[in-house]
């Protein structure tokens, strides 16, 4: 049993979710929270409904960044024209994370705060270089998205914080971002492996700007700097996305050893990636 | 076969399903949406073990549970609840010993849900760990772990059927002598229905001591026959119906005995009614499932293509019991050579227990197993020889007039040829196997593959086959039928209505068919095997002629002439006065004459015999026959295989009810696809780790191609019109056909079913550390909402507004 | 706790636990049975409705969420006179029903997809019924209603 309200405000939801007479947990699209409960008992009192704080649905840009709320739905997402425009990698993970209903109820800001390893929107908050923006009791804080998730299901969120929203830099005029999804089937599943990755070439046609961001592969979200590293400066070739899938699997497996997945996922990681450097630098047929 | 190429008003004509109406406006009702006055919830204990002995169970402390009205046991049921067909070796909760993960212990009944839970929890039960058995290929050591009741034939207890044989010739000799032979082994995995209504029944009992039961299950008289035997009451005080069914697939049949075992106990203990309904998780470990096949295969050839020989043995891993396992075995022994010619054939498909899950009646029952590895045999040898696989199978496939592996004649009703050139036509099967043999070394690859089909209709030498149907003319001149043959999503109340209608020359609108009801139906055997359209359909066209006798004579006797010369025009009566009488003054006449207007029927299946001891003889009376060609794009990078379109022809006889036959096509192929690649049931050290639907994947409407479906109609005498079946068929030939395609597009055969990523990029599976997680959450589900008592509102109406058309 | 909805167009009150889901709530306290449970996890679309103009699997919505808002669920949708309306009668007609447990979401979803776009696609409409699980039909003839559907509505706007 457990108990419900709906904060109006930020600063509501703050001070709901500090009371210290009631563990509370914010409640956004309720995707994994409701789930969750089914599982066993909750390991709180009341939950704190955060989905339509006016402040935290807010996708908009400011000066050269872009601000998404926290309370943002995957619907909004795919539906916003300056993200499609500025966030291709997001709006795509966003139309495969699950079906319509998923879509219109799951919230960014619950994807990252839940951090599931599988998770389809946290990838490319990290690829976007995104900083979640955390308000508290003591007033704001941010942390990188790649800083805050910590592990599978870990954060380095405090009790009583609460995401507000995410901002990011607009991504050089030259550069491109794709997100690809690997499943059991074609919707409604759990990423198998995912990836995002950006990508950009300078005026000497060679890659300046590169990010690789593997999903359902490491503990610990993050970029791939070492394949990003073996993008730098080179000119964009089907040979070097394939190289640098390679080396994406090798990262994985150095970081991870050998699990019972790794057989498979080294080869996968590698195709995987090696497929989206080819989307972002325009080399499929 | 002059009696059915005449022209049919309603039959095979366009049709909507009689239920479809009150399905899309919301009002049909599941058991889970019954509500009755005093309605108590009942809930199971169940094993977390997948073997044990009961040392001890207590259940006087659940007794003591606020809201909890009676806990039953084993020990409330005649001879402890034992039963079971055709091997008796189930109880309706568990007896001594517990053999799977969700076996039920205890049952509870209380005034919530939440009630219920917290009774089971209250109960004391010590369960002692023993020795499991997991892997069915040992299950007949010497030094395997007993898991089947003890035997006095001294033969193993692991042993759950008899070898199912099919002899023709001395294969061994013939292999011998065979230029070619591929010997192959195969895998199929376990698979769940995934009906999306789970589980439910609700009991109510009677003034007369007896009980009334609503069950979705498949069979009711069985059901009734299970109740009576284990409640000890007599048959006329048991009664069950079956309500609206949300799918079953044969998944509702003996875990839905169980259930209503339980609950009928409970509210004659009671003396209210009590309702179950599972959760999806309580349904995915509680329930059997489709069985899981290891296969061992040779196949014989000459150099030309002529298949000669066929050598196969099968092991059906059917868990903890036996449900209709071994019914299972010998339909898989019966078909595992494919619908080919060969001179000698040597089957032996055995069945054992084991403490994973248990399995029992699924749609295909055995041949979807088989006809996945010998499919992708003759697809082999096709390749190897360098062979169009089409042409190999129009080759040395059954034709009319061939004699079966079993020495079977083939005397009509045969389309497989036709199945196999009409699929490579419309599928341009050509075209597309030539160029995709062209494919240079891409990410993404295409393949087209091919499978054929038979499968035997009804029962077979299972047992006796028969079914029976009444009609009545009612005061209001609607027409009123009952079945013994149940309707669970398939469409059968639509196709005897509509054979009712043809026969009557009355127009289906004013036809009504009764929800299956063991106080007014005829029993007629299981509904099960497909045969619902030809016994059950056969037995309403009697019914109805029977009926139309009645009417014709009073008719007759209206308009003063021979019932010979009465022709009618629509619904209407015209005599030789050329007058047309109106249908219902017929049956006001019929009344006057002191006619009893409704009728029975019945059916009986053409005597076949099977000699099991020898594997030869007649063990169906015909065959349906069907060729699917699957293109698929492999992704050879990560192994993710795409259905890229499906092809189905299918020989069924005589189409009835042509959206019906369609649907029917359309979703076994769906299933068919689910087999094939994705649905994958892992019991790792007996625990089930897929409990849900975000684990156990079915397609969804992205994973399903465009299908493209056609029937060839080779009329069979036996069958009404001509009809044939096609519920279990239509999925039979989808997974090798899909197999196939994929060897084409990656040149790599993969044995295994499901065909996950994993296998088609590796060639083998990859599996998870096992976990007992998944089935303790599962058992452990903790309802919040508390269904409202009837009648009881809670809603205030703030302001009335308009309804809104939406 | 007092939870104020409107529901298929009629604005009412209910006294329920704020822990319940809203397909509880429909269910349980309303008594309306045409939304399923399939699930309980927002995996098979059984529970489907349309809240405030969005599809939504109302098992993954906390009843008191629905506070204030418009719920659109199976027995609000029908002709006028109380009969199908175009998109029921299709699946009818089109033989989309088998079982018919899953339909009543499928319903919702087609209407929601329609909604927000007259004119899709099949695979657009495939696309949108990506979280409606069937096990009866293999989608084709459900995917059949809807084009019809929204070709006739179409047809019906000039």
């Amino acid at each position: 049993m457990f108990d419900y309200i709906r904060a109006k405000s930020i600063d509501e939801a703050v001070a709901l979710l500090n009371d210290p007479h009631c563990v509370s947990r914010p409640l956004a699209g309720g995707t994994d929270v409701l789930v969750q409960v089914r599982h066993g008992p909750p390991s709180f009192q009341r939950l704190v409904d955060i989905s339509r704080v006016p402040e935290m649905k807010i996708i908009e840009q400011r000066g050269d960044e872009i601000y998404i709320g926290a309370a943002v739905t995957y619907t909004e997402i795919i539906e916003s024209r300056l993200l499609q425009e500025t966030a291709t990698c997001l709006v795509e993970a966003s139309r495969l994370v699950g079906g319509p209903a998923i879509a219109n109820a799951g919230t960014l800001g619950g994807n990252v705060a839940n951090a599931a390893a599988c998770a389809d929107g946290t990838p490319p908050l990290v690829c976007l270089d995104a900083v979640a923006h955390i308000r508290s009791l003591n007033g704001w804080r941010a942390a990188p998205v790649a800083e805050l998730i910590t592990g599978p299901h870990q954060t380095a969120l405090h009790r009583g914080e609460l995401i507000t929203h995410f901002t990011f830099p607009i991504l050089p005029s030259s550069a491109r971002s794709v997100f690809l999804k690997l499943g059991r089937r074609n919707a409604q599943a759990i990423a198998r492996l995912n990836v995002a990755a950006a990508g950009g070439l300078g005026a000497d046609g060679r890659i300046n700007f590169a990010r690789v961001v593997p999903g359902s592969t490491l503990s610990h979200l993050r970029r791939f700097v070492e394949v990003e590293t073996l993008l730098i400066g080179e000119a964009p070739s089907t040979e070097l996305c394939e190289t640098a899938g390679a080396e994406a699997g090798r990262v994985m497996v150095e970081a991870t050893g050998r699990r019972w997945s790794t057989e498979y996922k080294e080869i996968a990681l590698h195709g995987l990636v090696a497929c989206a450097l080819r989307r972002v630098f325009h080399l499929e047929n | 076969m002059s009696h059915f190429t005449q022209p049919t008003e309603y039959v095979g004509r366009p049709a909507r399903r009689v239920d479809a109406l009150d399905k899309v406006m919301g009002r049909a009702k599941y058991i889970a949406d019954y509500r009755v006055p005093g309605m108590l919830h009942a809930r199971c204990l169940r094993s977390t073990l997948p073997h044990a002995r009961i040392v001890r169970l207590d259940v006087t402390p659940a007794l003591k549970v606020p809201g909890v009205r009676a806990v039953i046991t084993s020990e409330d049921f005649v001879d402890h609840g034992l039963y079971g067909f055709p091997v008796k070796d189930k109880y309706m909760l568990a007896y001594q010993k517990v053999r799977y993960v969700g076996e039920p212990i205890a049952a509870v009944a209380a005034d919530t849900p939440q009630a219920a839970l917290a009774g089971v929890q209250a109960i004391v039960c010590e369960l002692e760990p023993l020795p499991a058995l997991f892997d069915a290929e040992r299950a007949l050591d010497p030094d395997a772990p007993q898991v089947g009741p003890d035997r006095t034939d001294g033969r193993h207890p692991n042993l759950k059927s008899d070898h199912m044989l099919v002899c023709k010739g001395d294969a061994e000799s013939e292999l011998a002598d065979c230029p070619i032979v591929l010997d192959r082994r195969y895998f199929t995995d376990w698979q769940e229905h995934a009906y999306i209504e789970p589980e439910g029944v609700l009991a109510i009992p009677t003034p007369e001591g007896g009980i009334l039961v609503y069950a979705p299950n498949q069979s009711p008289f069985i059901n009734q026959g299970n109740l009576a035997m284990t409640l000890g009451l007599p048959h006329n005080l048991v009664r069950v119906i079956q309500p609206t069914v949300g799918g079953s697939f044969g998944g509702k049949d003996d875990i839905i005995y169980e259930s209503s075992a339980q609950v009928a106990k409970l509210a004659l203990i009671t003396g209210r009614p009590v309702r179950m309904v599972f959760s999806r998780e309580e349904s995915l470990v509680a329930s059997y499932k489709r069985d899981a096949m290891h296969m061992h295969i040779r196949l014989g050839a000459d150099r030309d293509g002529t298949l000669r020989a066929c050598w196969f043995r099968g092991i059906l891993d059917s868990g903890a019991y036996a449900s209709e396992t071994p019914f299972t075995a010998w339909r898989a022994s019966i078909h595992a050579m494919g619908a080919y010619r060969y001179k000698a054939c040597d089957v032996d498909v055995y069945c054992v227990y084991t403490n994973n899950g248990y399995a029992g009646a699924f749609r295909g029952f055995g041949n979807p197993e088989v006809c996945f590895a010998v499919e992708q045999t003759v697809d082999e040898l096709a390749d190897m020889l360098g062979i169009d696989p089409i042409d190999l199978r129009l080759k040395n496939c059954l034709r009319l007039g061939d004699e079966t592996a079993h020495g079977q004649k083939l005397t009509e009703s045969m389309g497989l040829v036709e199945c196999l050139t009409t699929v490579r036509r419309i599928s341009d099967w050509d075209r597309k196997r030539a160029e995709y043999s062209r494919q240079t070394d891409t990410d993404k690859r295409r393949g087209i593959g091919v499978a054929i089909m038979y499968h035997g209709m009804s029962l077979g030498a299972e047992g006796a086959d028969y079914a029976g149907a009444t009609i009545a003319v009612l005061p209001d001149y609607s027409v009123d039928l009952t079945s013994g043959l149940t309707d669970y999503g398939t469409g059968s109340r639509t196709v005897f209505t509509l054979i009712a209608a043809e026969e009557l020359g009355v127009r289906p609108e004013r036809i009504r068919i009764q929800r299956p009801d063991t106080n007014t139906a005829i029993e007629s055997g299981p509904t099960v095997a497909s045969r619902t359209t030809v016994l059950g359909g056969n037995a309403m066209r009697a019914a109805a002629r029977n009926l139309r006798q009645t009417l014709d004579l009073a008719a007759a006797d209206l308009l003063r002439c021979d019932p010979q010369q009465l022709i009618r025009v629509g619904e209407a009566y015209v005599g030789p006065d050329e007058e047309a009488v109106a249908w219902e003054k017929i049956v006001d006449h019929a009344r006057e004459m002191g006619l009893i207007l409704s009728a029975h029927g019945k059916w009986e299946a053409p005597k076949i015999v099977w000699d099991h001891h020898h594997g030869r003889g007649t063990p169906y009376m015909a065959y349906v026959y069907g060729a699917q060609v699957a293109e698929v794009e492999v992704n050879m990078r990560t192994g993710s295989t795409q259905v890229l379109h499906i092809w189905a022809v299918h020989d069924i006889g005589k189409v009835i009810f042509p959206q019906g036959a369609y649907g029917q096509l359309y979703g076994g192929i769906t299933q068919g696809l689910g087999y094939a690649l994705i649905e994958q049931i892992s019991y790792r050290n007996g625990y089930i780790q897929e409990t849900n639907f975000e684990s156990y994947l079915i397609p969804t409407s992205v994973d399903v191609p465009e299908i493209t479906a056609q029937f060839v109609e080779s009329a069979y005498s036996y069958g009404p019109y001509g009809a044939k079946n096609i519920a279990e068929p239509s999925l039979v030939p989808t997974a090798p056909a899909i197999a196939n395609a994929i060897a084409h597009a990656t040149g790599r055969r993969v044995r295994e079913l499901p065909m996950n990523l994993e296998r088609v990029l590796l060639g083998h599976d990859l599996q998870p550390p096992a976990s007992t997680k998944p089935a303790q959450i599962a058992l452990s589900i903790a309802p919040r909402s508390m269904p409202q008592p009837a009648g009881q509102s809670v809603v205030r109406h703030a302001a009335a507004t308009n309804g809104r058309r939406s | 706790m007092l939870i104020q909805l409107t529901v298929n167009g009629e604005t009412i009150a209910v006294e329920a636990p704020p822990d319940i889901t809203l397909l509880d709530l429909l269910r349980d306290y309303l008594n309306l049975t045409g939304t399923k449970e399939g699930c309980a996890v927002g995996e098979c679309g059984a529970c489907s409705v349309i809240m405030d103009g969005r599809l939504v699997n109302s098992c993954l919505v906390l009843a008191p969420q629905a506070d204030g808002s418009e719920i659109v669920t199976i027995e609000g949708i029908h002709a006028p006179d109380g009969g199908p309306n175009d998109l029921q009668q299709n699946f009818i007609d089109y033989g989309a029903v088998q079982c018919g447990i899953c339909i009543p979401g499928m319903i919702m979803a087609g209407e929601a997809l329609l909604m927000h776009n007259p004119h899709p696609t099949r695979q657009e409409i495939r696309m949108a019924l990506a979280g409606n699980l069937c096990r009866c039909t293999g989608y084709q003839q459900i995917v059949d209603a809807i084009e019809a559907t929204a070709k006739q509505r179409q047809g019906e706007m000039g």
